[in-house]
């Protein structure tokens, strides 16, 4: 039993030490009566002899060391001090949680995004390859280059993706997904298996082979209910019968962020439907071939395979997945980074000077516990372990804040944001990881300033002049105002970016796109290669097209154009345009967005003509249409109608003056005057144009009609026109969104941080204020006393905030449209703002002292 | 009167002499606080009174340092008590103590009575 005794006595040091010392007192008593003493007097005597039972219990303690039981011990007295007073202390949790969960659900989008390593074996050996000569890129190579790198020394692997949209028909009615055609390696390429099945054999994807499928798993959970059988069953895609070979894991994302079918393809010898398709080639790199040395390689022997590959024709490595990174993405992601940033150290701040106000009112407590023997290191051990205690709540309110956070972003992300994501968004143990590294580093930052400074006792003052208070502690409240400052500062600057975005996307949303986008299908096709191998054929589909296109129930108009709105067919003219003005000097115009268009597009698309006329039928194709900013450039303040202009060699006669079309993008570039060419049909690149009659016909029903017009036909892309233009928008709403909540959690901080601090303020200087108002001062100047306290704080930090997001300028500059960096409404606005928010924050702090009567106060003394 | 004289007898103990004299006083069996105290006192006739305040903390730290290890059993009266035991370590401790100490003896002796 003695050892069970043992077991439990173990786990309490404490009481064991109590009895130690009780069975001592026991003992000496019992000596003391031995030798005649009465009891009470021995046992008197004996404690007399003893001393300080409690010091000698303490200092013996001390030799323990630090153990794990000592910060049990803390976190159980921190936890009861926080359940003591739990206002403040949830407020400063709460705070952190808010920073935390915004750091880790930022962290974990940017990781999805960026940071993260491809989930692929090797990921580093791994490239998509493209070709690029002068201005001109290509993505997809033809069969014969991918089989001259596949036989080269440069590459282990060589496999190529064709991505498309297929319809598969479910129980519950067609459903349009993103699919891909694959080569049938490129699962062992990427180093990923089926989670059930197989992937598809060597031989797969040749023309008269059985057509197996690989599906995602969640497609067969959302679509084909989770069908345990599976594995075998027959499925028809875009039309066809397909057996189902395999399921690959939910999170494999590729070629595409959105891929859910996988289908084979031989480049050399496809189907018939497949022939001429070509392939975004992935590599592997052979081991020990240097990157550089690989590509070059690449380019040599796509030379010798392909005649269209030119000798000025470099290869490239892109990014393994999605679009590569614009402009918008490499200046929003780090300044919304940083955004997340600033807001955390605010809310930091603001927790440092809710903690310092908490241990000030304790200072009493702490004055008695000095008096009671404890050293200054256990009082700040203590309020550590409060703080400690806050970070834990405040981590695991932030992982669940995140987590909110994300499954919103999850729904309200635009694609645009997850095109490029080989990951899901989720939170994982790396997120965690995260939460918890932040959470520590903000109860330290926030935690140990006040736990030190909070502490410090004022030995001179006596036990009773604690009661009593007089002004703040000087290093207090130059630490709380410093602090204060700094708060308005970040919520200034973060307010000035976040009115910028505001601003920008104001011009964005408001610019006329000079078309009437809705209503509006556009669609580009690919001919197949072998049903229309000439020129007849083609022109033949292409008006089997349009007829079954335009008798569909709901299709009002047909356009077939080369090129689509926004961004036309071609953008790049790099030989200078030459007006027929006398002695006009030849302009260079980079980015122009040309279209080849019929006699109808203008009136389709209800773009205006300003002068002149439309195509006719069987025009020139020298006569051309141009946009405003065309002609203002060759001609300023003229009629350009009927006049001439060079174009490398070319000359051109201008018989329309069209409306001009504008694409509200932060990227100037892509919003380029147009150029419009009269349409000739007979290419292997089809653009349709297609007006509806109120509302649109379903996506499935169109894609249908099309397949059945032409089958084989590649559907590159189909959508609704405002959907384009919405997406565009896309962006910089969600950066906006972003930016604004920033910036307004980094407002409410810094106007509570203020109140709490002016609260905490006046509440100290009571007895000032009483006086002042006894020796005549007005209640309106004790009134401006306080009011100014705050107004000098809010203006330095305002002043702050200005000049650093002045030196952000070139930093957002680059997300701006219709404004610039030094907009002075945007300094005004937020300069109104913070001013009304000071004001606010300030004012019933400034009533309380205005309201303190001197008479009742003495009265107290 | 009778207290203040049994005051002046008394000696301060030496800084860092009481761990030795733990020690020693453990090396004839485990002993509980009190027994140590009332042996170290004992032992000198009664010139060294242990002060309490140092006694136990000096038990725990040596406890800590593994010089001793403790184990409640019951005392002759029948009561729960701490015994304390020196370990190897500690005896080992005690004769390192002690060769020190019997220098500083010899040393200060040689200066004290230089013939």
């Amino acid at each position: 039993v003695s050892w069970l005794t043992r077991w439990f006595r173990r786990d309490d040091p404490d009481r064991d030490l109590a009895d130690e010392i009780r069975f001592h007192l026991d003992q000496e008593t019992r000596l003391r009566m031995d030798r005649g003493t009465g009891p009470d007097e021995a046992r008197q005597g004996a404690r007399r002899d003893f001393g300080n039972v409690l010091l000698v219990a303490e200092t013996t303690r001390q030799m323990w060391g630090w153990t794990p039981m000592t910060l049990v011990d803390d976190l159980k007295q921190g936890s009861r001090r926080v359940r003591a007073r739990p206002a403040t202390a949830l407020t400063a949790a709460a705070m952190l949680a808010l920073g935390i969960g915004l750091a880790t659900s930022m962290f974990t989008l940017v990781d999805a995004l960026v940071l993260r390593p491809a989930p692929f074996r090797e990921p580093d050996r791994l490239a998509r390859l493209s070709l690029r000569s002068g201005h001109s890129g290509r993505m997809a190579v033809s069969a014969d280059v991918l089989s001259a790198w596949r036989a080269s020394p440069a590459f282990a692997a060589v496999e190529g993706t064709t991505s498309a949209t297929s319809i598969l028909d479910t129980d519950t009615g067609p459903l349009v997904t993103a699919s891909a055609r694959v080569t049938p390696g490129i699962f062992a390429l990427l180093g990923v298996r089926p989670s059930r099945g197989q992937a598809f054999d060597r031989t797969d994807g040749r023309a008269g082979s059985d057509g197996g499928v690989v599906l995602s798993e969640d497609l067969w959970r959302t679509a084909l209910g989770a069908d345990p059988g599976i594995l075998g069953r027959l499925v028809t895609i875009d039309g066809t019968r397909a057996r189902v070979v395999g399921l690959m894991p939910s999170g494999f994302r590729f070629p595409d962020w959105n891929t859910v079918i996988w289908q084979p393809i031989d480049y050399g010898a496809p189907p018939p439907a497949l022939i001429g398709s070509r392939a975004v080639p992935f590599v592997r790199l052979a081991p020990g071939v240097p990157l550089a040395d690989a590509l070059n390689v690449a380019a040599d022997v796509g030379r010798r395979a392909d005649a269209t590959i030119t000798a000025d024709t470099q290869v490239r490595t892109r990014a393994l997945a999605g679009a590569e990174l614009d402009p918008y993405y490499t200046h929003a992601v780090p300044l919304l980074c940083g955004g997340v940033v600033l807001v955390f150290l605010v809310l930091c701040a603001n927790v440092v000077s809710l903690l310092l106000a908490r241990l000030a009112a304790r200072q009493a407590e702490f004055r008695m516990c000095t008096a009671l023997g404890a050293s200054r290191g256990r009082l700040v051990r203590q309020a550590l372990s409060e703080h400690l205690l806050l970070g834990l709540g405040g981590v695991v309110f932030g992982i669940g804040l995140a987590w909110l956070l994300l499954s919103l972003a999850r729904g309200f992300l635009p694609a645009a944001f997850l095109v490029r994501t080989l990951h899901p968004v989720e939170l994982d143990g790396r997120a965690l990881a995260v939460a918890m590294a932040t959470g520590l580093l903000a109860a330290l930052t926030a935690g140990v300033l006040p736990a030190w400074m909070g502490t410090r006792s004022d030995r001179t003052l006596t036990l009773a002049a604690g009661q009593r208070s007089g002004t703040e502690n000087r290093a207090a409240r130059v630490l709380t105002r410093t602090l204060l400052v700094v708060e308005v500062a970040l919520a200034s600057t973060l307010l000035v970016v976040a009115t910028l975005l505001v601003r920008s996307f104001i011009s964005l949303a408001s610019v006329d796109p000079g078309l009437k986008t809705d209503g509006v299908l556009t669609t580009w096709l690919v001919l197949p290669a072998n049903n229309s191998p000439d020129r007849s054929s083609r022109l033949a589909l292409t008006a089997a097209l349009d007829d079954s296109i335009r008798h569909l129930p709901g299709i009002d108009r047909v356009a077939l154009t080369g090129g689509l709105p926004p961004e036309g067919y071609s953008t790049y003219f790099d030989d200078e345009w030459q007006a027929d003005d006398a002695g006009a000097k030849p302009t260079e115009i980079p980015i122009v967005n040309n279209y080849y268009v019929g006699p109808d597009f203008f009136e389709l698309y209800g773009i205006p003509l300003l002068g002149g006329r439309t195509f006719l039928p069987g025009e020139d194709p020298n006569d051309v249409v141009i946009g405003e900013r065309l002609a203002a450039l060759l001609w300023p303040r003229q009629n350009p109608v009927g006049r001439f202009f060079h174009q490398g060699k070319d000359e051109y006669h201008v018989v329309g003056l069209a409306h001009e079309i504008r694409l509200p993008s932060v990227d100037a570039n892509r919003d380029a005057p147009q150029f419009y060419q009269p349409f000739v049909a007979g290419g292997s690149y089809v653009f349709m144009n297609l007006r509806c009659v109120g509302r649109c016909p379903d996506e499935a029903v169109i894609r249908r009609q099309i397949l059945r017009t032409v089958p084989g036909v590649n559907i590159v892309r189909f959508g609704a026109l405002s959907e384009v233009y919405r997406e565009e928008l896309a962006r910089p709403r969600a950066a906006v969104a972003l930016g604004s909540t920033f910036a307004a959690i980094a407002v409410l901080a810094a106007a509570g941080g203020l109140f709490s601090v002016l609260t905490f303020a006046v509440g100290r200087r009571r007895r000032e204020f009483g006086i002042r108002v006894a020796l005549g001062a007005s209640p309106a100047q004790i009134r401006r006393l306080v009011l100014g306290d705050g107004a000098r704080v809010a203006a330095l930090g305002v002043g702050i905030g200005m000049a650093a997001s002045v030196a952000l300028a070139r930093v957002v500059a680059s997300l701006e449209y219709g404004v610039t960096s030094f907009d002075p409404v945007t300094y005004g606005v937020v300069m109104g703002l913070l001013a009304t928010t000071t004001m606010v924050a300030s004012w019933r702090p400034a009533r309380r002292a205005m309201r303190v009567d001197p008479a009742e106060l003495l009265r107290n003394e | 009167m009778r207290k203040r004289l049994r005051h002046q007898n008394r000696i301060e103990l030496l800084q860092g002499t009481l761990d030795m004299l733990i020690l020693r006083t453990l090396q004839w069996g485990p002993q509980h606080g009190h027994g140590v105290g009332l042996a170290i006192q004992a032992g000198s006739g009664s010139a060294l009174e242990v002060d309490h305040g140092s006694l136990y903390p000096a038990l725990h730290r040596l406890e800590k340092q593994g010089w001793l290890v403790s184990e409640w059993k019951l005392s002759e009266n029948n009561q729960r008590a701490k015994y304390y035991r020196l370990t190897t370590r500690g005896k080992q401790q005690l004769a390192a103590e002690r060769s020190r100490w019997t220098q500083l003896v010899g040393a200060i002796a040689r200066i004290m009575d230089p013939v």
